[in-house]
């Protein structure tokens, strides 16, 4: 048995947004044109009603998912902390919130859940016990900028990194090792391999540039500043660009925030994956075959395969939002680029099909 | 996010009480990849043809609800916005529009977040007023739409 695919239908979310698919209308492209069974699903966009969905639709995603043999991997889950407006969700209802996450994944036949990085480890463990209980497995995301072992890494003052714990990981094994929980793990976004911006994000980004050039100088000065320092370098030479601060982070991306290799040590701890990408294209000399040059694919699930990792790697299409402030004729297509991206991943877990 | 896309380009509609024109609406959709708690929703930078419509003067109606205004959505803790519905954003202004075509620009805030933040406190106290980027979601740009006024129904 080897590596498996699947797909989160997050990759569909334009194709949902314009109603021309619906989540029975991704199922079965996953079934019949990726040959594969594997299903990820964002919770708020999935879940009619969320978080009161209907018994009828739990029925009926039931009934589809059983309908093409499919297998409900991993429920994306949130936590928005400002819900109640007047005061800021407490860690205990934080955990509610986990909690009742839990049990709308098991009423849907899903193995695991995904929490977001930034939510605090204390909140992951209030709700363990109830994970175990539904027997569905909590994996925090490592999501860029985090890197799986923080190594000599420096974390910027400034930025999404500022907000993040560079621990993350090593705190989930942790919990997972006083405990005794095999409920708890984590959910490696493809995105920590990312080592440059990818074309679909830097042409975003210079259309909506009041001075294009000040991107081709983030691009090709990036590297030789740290991210709390490059905005400062930036504006000296351009005072008056308005490139707000995600896309400057974005722009001076210039090495991946995780080694590959440290996915050797956290394979017994993964619940699944996330393929994350942004725009495939075939590679030069080679017909019929993909890659999104800013991501490395080759070298993770080469150690993943050399190491027995027999999850998930769940397709999660993110290209399309760069490519929709123009006409419709500029839209992405993403049941083809997600299409691309299995051509990939079955070519590259070694996959017979 | 969404950008060119988040206001129904046929959607542009006047507003009528006793008859008389009292502001316009148009649809809108979510400007993220995700539905999210009502109670989050946080108004509109909106500017029509050069003049701004502050967040006092707009009401939001979804889920076959009346048109409920930003202090009424704040309460809704438990309603949800799915990502799949289209909601209509109500600006009051006397007389509507005039026919023909109108420039919209505007940006949505929904005080989504992804965990707790440095700004968490900050945003209790003095929510973000629409039209800075701060909790405009997925697509921080102020986005821009030609849209012709539809007819009386």
């Amino acid at each position: 048995m080897s590596i498996k695919r699947g797909v989160s239908l997050y990759s569909y979310q334009q194709a949902q947004f314009f109603k021309q698919m619906n989540w029975k209308d991704m199922i079965k492209e996953v079934h019949e044109n990726l040959k594969t069974d594997g299903i990820e699903i964002i919770d708020e966009a999935i879940i009619r009603d969320y978080p009161f969905p209907s018994e009828q639709f739990i029925f009926d995603w039931n009934n589809e998912m059983a309908r093409y043999n499919m297998n409900a991997v991993t429920m994306d889950v949130y936590l928005d902390v400002h819900q109640f407006r007047d005061h800021i969700m407490t860690h205990r209802e934080a955990a509610e919130r986990l909690k009742n996450d839990i049990k709308i994944a098991a009423k849907l036949g899903f193995k695991n859940v995904r929490p977001l990085c930034l939510v605090p480890i204390e909140v992951i463990e209030m709700a363990l016990e109830t994970a175990e209980k539904y027997d569905v497995r909590i994996g925090k995301e490592i999501h860029a900028p985090l890197p799986i072992k923080p190594g000599t890494r420096v974390q910027p003052k400034t930025g999404m990194a500022a907000a993040l714990d560079f621990r993350m990981s090593e705190q989930i094994i942790e919990l997972a090792e006083r405990t005794g929980s095999k409920h708890i793990g984590l959910v490696p976004d493809f995105g920590i391999f990312q080592h440059s911006p990818s074309q679909v994000s830097i042409d975003y980004a210079k259309r909506k540039a009041n001075i294009p050039e000040a991107i081709d100088f983030l691009l090709e000065n990036s590297k030789n500043y740290s991210l709390d320092d490059i905005g400062t370098v930036l504006s000296e030479k351009y005072p008056t660009h308005k490139i707000d601060p995600g896309t400057i982070e974005r722009m001076s991306l210039h090495e991946s925030s995780a080694n590959p290799e440290d996915i050797i040590d956290i394979i017994p701890y993964i619940v699944s994956i996330h393929g994350k990408f942004y725009n495939m294209t075939e590679i030069p000399g080679k017909p019929g075959c993909y890659e999104d040059l800013a991501i490395d694919y080759e070298t993770p699930i080469k150690y993943l395969k050399e190491k027995g990792f027999k999850g998930y790697i769940n397709s999660e299409y993110e290209g399309q939002r760069d490519q929709q402030d123009r006409g419709i004729e500029f839209l992405a297509n993403e049941v083809e680029q997600v299409r691309l991206h299995q051509e990939m991943l079955s070519r590259l877990i070694g996959e017979k099909i | 996010m969404f950008d060119n896309f988040l206001i129904r380009n046929d959607s542009l509609e006047n507003v009528y009480k006793d008859d008389k024109a009292i502001g316009f609406k148009f649809a809108a959709r979510i400007a993220d990849y995700r539905g999210c708690f009502l109670s989050l929703h946080n108004g509109y930078y909106i500017e029509c043809d050069g003049v701004e419509y502050p967040r006092d003067l707009q009401k939001f109606e979804v889920n076959g609800k009346e048109p409920r205004d930003f202090e009424e959505i704040k309460k809704c803790v438990w309603e949800h916005w799915n990502y799949d519905d289209e909601g209509y954003v109500y600006v009051e202004k006397e007389g509507g529009l005039t026919p023909g075509l109108h420039t919209i620009k505007f940006q949505q805030s929904i005080l989504a977040t992804y965990g707790y933040m440095p700004w968490d406190a900050e945003w209790l106290k003095n929510p973000p007023v629409p039209g800075h980027g701060a909790g405009s979601g997925k697509t921080a740009n102020i986005c821009s739409f030609d849209l012709e006024l539809q007819e009386r129904r």
